[in-house]
């Protein structure tokens, strides 16, 4: 079945925060799934994925433990916290690549290193086990899947991609990932009592007339 | 050479204007998005049509409307319904309703109509495509629309006062744009002129469902009176809006869209300025003003409400349409600055809903000043959703200081302070509110209180060195990446944040829902409680096979009757 990115968007931003992460941090994802869906990548998979790996449980042993690179964490790094530093931090890139190590689904790494793209107004090589990737922000040469983990991810400045891939207007989420995104976003659903029927929607006067 | 500059008025202050008392008394204007499309549709001659219409005796069936714009064509796909009273319900948790639309990308083939009927009926639990651009019911007025049809099958027409004082035969109870339950998505429809000012696509849906509504009103009529019924006389026909029911779904919107609400926000603030800076006024264009203010005067005197707040606030502004009168008989705007000194002047003699019904009238002879600032009211800053890390703490902390200030005194852990909080129910996934020390609600809180969030992240970095950068405090502290980001738009976005406390125990969404809808063009607000209002949408426009430049613009106002 087909949705639209934004219902893709808003389902992978409640199953973010369901899953523990924070509400900026889940806007990030769920910008991020839309983007790789929009470049008909799985962005609903790699989400799914990331998320059952249940990182938050101690998210600082995934987060990177400086902002000198090379980037790596007490635990295999979240592309979640890498990638949101990544484009906070663009300006590191105009002196020398960043390099990360240890990432878990680095594909939503892409999200982020093409708005540093943009902010820096050229384009970003990634590098993921030895699979390159290019994005200038607009345009993306990339594989149609990427690995689940990466030894060594490097970013750098690079020459402009030379094609680009095909973009998508709807998303085409596995039933399965779209289930799990859908369990993980449930758990930010207050269940219904009688009584927030009556007033958490505000009944009032007839609406029967 | 004259150098002596023109004198400028400033814009109104973001801490004046975004207070949500304000915001809650903000009247419909000549940017309103109602008013855009019907101006567009005038101007670049746009043809309807009804290519169907197969509705029984009893109510029941589809018809379509088509829009024809000089490059494209959209189509409003109506499936009307006999539903038990007993089912009639504007609640969100509704499963059944007296009419059902889509609006369609185009002119529909018979096997997208059968596509459709099998799920727009269903609403929330059926699904569209991205062919179809929004999805919406209505339901009937039971007051209004059994007179009407039985005044009209006995070869009467129906009564103006009882239409005036209701001002609709059916009121939507939802209209879902932008990808909703799979139709396509803004970016598809978001580079076409005609729709990419706001909300475009659900004026045109609604200005289409509002003809729709008066043929099935006389449809039924007919097969009630037979030969004696009588057409329903355009005169009056013009006074029949549609209703609009709105809940707390839409209250969260102008909170998570801060880029978006400050445009619509900001077009009309420097309209107002604009205006106001003008160093006189023709007398044209205060023989227009006076008009329109007669005019006014009459709308708002059908404009009904049973709520203790609104009916507190229609007597303020009735006591203010008095006291402008007053004014008006003894100053004839011909001194300098007219429109800035009667803004001055009402700023002290009227109430908030008075002033901001004023600052709405007098940008209404101006339309070459204003009306271009409709094409700013779009957000079309995608990259402003990017944080800058290389921002300072300092920096930072001095954004918040200037858009949260009010905030930085309020005790956020008093409980008149955070009584209230927002979540997502289970039941029917949408937003609503509670009380965060009666309901066990708090852990599923929704980040809808910009200002108590940005206090914590100010006091927060408070505790890090100036110079630090943004980057470094988010890395250790992510879960204050909504609010840094917030922060770092309002360098753009002035009017981007309520300057207002959205949980404290004094909160009344219907200002946050009255805000969004007066955008709309929406008119005679009528809260039926603290977080639910009733609207009137389209109340005297003119219909589709009516449409020309001279009415598609002033029809808000009534004209007095002869």
């Amino acid at each position: 079945m087909s949705f639209s990115l934004n219902e893709m968007e808003a389902t992978a931003k409640r199953a973010t925060r369901g899953a523990g992460y924070s509400w900026g941090q889940a806007e990030e994802a769920s910008k991020a799934t839309r983007w790789l869906c929009m470049q008909g990548l799985d962005g609903a998979g790699t989400l799914a994925r990331l998320l059952e790996r249940g990182l938050t449980l101690n998210l600082a042993a995934h987060r990177p433990s400086q902002i000198e690179c090379p980037w790596n964490a007490e635990d295999d790094l979240c592309p979640l916290s890498a990638g949101s530093l990544l484009s906070d931090s663009v300006h590191l890139l105009k002196t020398n690549p960043i390099e990360m190590q240890n990432v878990t689904m680095p594909a939503l790494l892409l999200p982020f290193v093409s708005n540093a793209a943009r902010l820096l107004q050229e384009a970003l090589t990634v590098e993921i086990d030895g699979v390159q990737v290019v994005t200038d922000g607009d345009r993306l040469m990339a594989p149609d899947t990427l690995p689940d983990t990466a030894q060594r991810v490097v970013v750098s400045r690079s020459a402009s991609p030379e094609g680009s891939r095909m973009r998508h207007t709807r998303a085409y989420p596995a039933p399965e990932d779209w289930d799990v995104l859908n369990h993980f976003a449930h758990r930010t659903y207050a269940p219904a009592t009688e009584e927030s029927r009556l007033l958490g929607a505000g009944a009032g006067l007839s609406d029967n007339d | 050479m004259d150098l002596k500059a023109q004198t400028q008025i400033e814009r109104r202050d973001p801490a004046t204007v975004m207070r949500l008392s304000r915001l809650g008394s903000l009247h419909q204007c000549r940017l309103s998005f109602m008013r855009q499309l019907t101006r567009r549709m005038a101007h670049e001659n746009w043809a309807f049509s009804r290519p169907k219409f197969d509705i029984d005796a009893k109510g029941v069936g589809c018809a379509v409307y088509t829009a024809h714009g000089p490059e494209r064509a959209y189509s409003l796909v109506a499936f009307a319904h006999d539903l038990p009273p007993e089912k009639r319900s504007d609640r969100v948790i509704a499963d059944a309703w007296d009419a059902t639309f889509a609006l369609f990308d185009g002119i529909p083939s018979e096997a997208d109509i059968e596509r459709l009927s099998k799920n727009v009926p269903l609403q929330e639990a059926g699904r569209v495509s991205e062919s179809e651009l929004s999805l919406s019911r209505a339901n009937r007025s039971v007051r209004l629309w059994s007179h009407v049809v039985d005044a009209l099958a006995a070869g009467q027409q129906p009564d103006l006062e009882q239409i005036y004082q209701v001002g609709y035969l059916m009121r939507t109870t939802a209209v879902y744009g932008s990808g909703k339950f799979g139709a396509a998505d803004r970016e598809k429809v978001a580079d076409r002129p005609e729709v990419y000012a706001p909300f475009q696509v659900e004026m045109l849906s609604v200005f289409l469902t509002r003809t729709f509504v008066r043929d099935l009103v006389q449809h039924m009529a007919d097969a009630k009176g037979g030969s004696r019924a009588v057409k329903l006389d355009p005169d009056i026909a013009r006074w029949l809006g549609i209703g609009n029911s709105t809940g707390l779904g839409m209250a969260p919107f102008i909170v998570n869209h801060p880029i978006l609400f400050n445009n619509w926000i900001m077009a009309r603030e420097k309209a107002i300025a604009r205006v106001r800076s003008l160093e006189s006024a023709s007398e044209s264009e205060v023989d227009q003003f006076r008009e329109l203010f007669q005019r006014s005067q009459l709308s708002i005197s059908w404009w009904r409400s049973q709520h203790p707040i609104q009916v507190e606030k229609l007597a303020a502004l009735t006591a203010d349409l008095d006291t402008l009168s007053d004014y008006l008989d003894t100053h004839a705007l011909t001194d300098a600055f007219p429109w800035n000194r009667l803004m001055t002047w009402s700023e002290t003699a009227l109430s908030t809903e008075g002033q901001e019904f004023l600052a709405s009238l007098i940008l209404e002879p101006y339309g070459e000043l204003v009306d271009g600032l409709a094409t700013c009211m779009a957000d079309s800053q995608a990259q402003a959703f990017v944080i800058d890390g290389t921002m300072s703490i300092g920096q930072a902390r001095e954004l918040i200081r200037d858009t949260h200030g009010w905030a930085l005194d309020l005790d956020w852990e008093a409980r008149e302070n955070c009584a209230r909080a927002w979540y997502v129910s289970e039941e029917k996934l949408e937003p609503r509110m509670g009380e965060r020390f009666e309901e066990p609600i708090a852990e599923y809180e929704q980040p809808l209180a910009p200002a108590r969030d940005a206090i914590a992240a100010y006091t927060l970095m408070g505790e890090w060195d100036e110079s630090q950068t943004v980057a470094e405090f988010l890395l250790l502290c992510p879960e204050h990446r909504h609010t840094l980001r917030r922060v770092q738009m309002s360098r753009n976005a002035p009017y981007g944040e309520i300057r207002d406390n959205t949980i404290g125990s004094a909160v009344l969404p219907i200002d946050m829902l009255r805000a969004k809808l007066s955008f709309f063009g929406a008119t005679h607000f009528d809260p039926r409680s603290d977080r639910w209002v009733r609207i009137c949408m389209y109340s005297g426009a003119p219909y589709p096979e009516e449409l020309t430049s001279e009415n598609a613009d002033f029809w808000v106002y009534p004209q007095v009757p002869v």
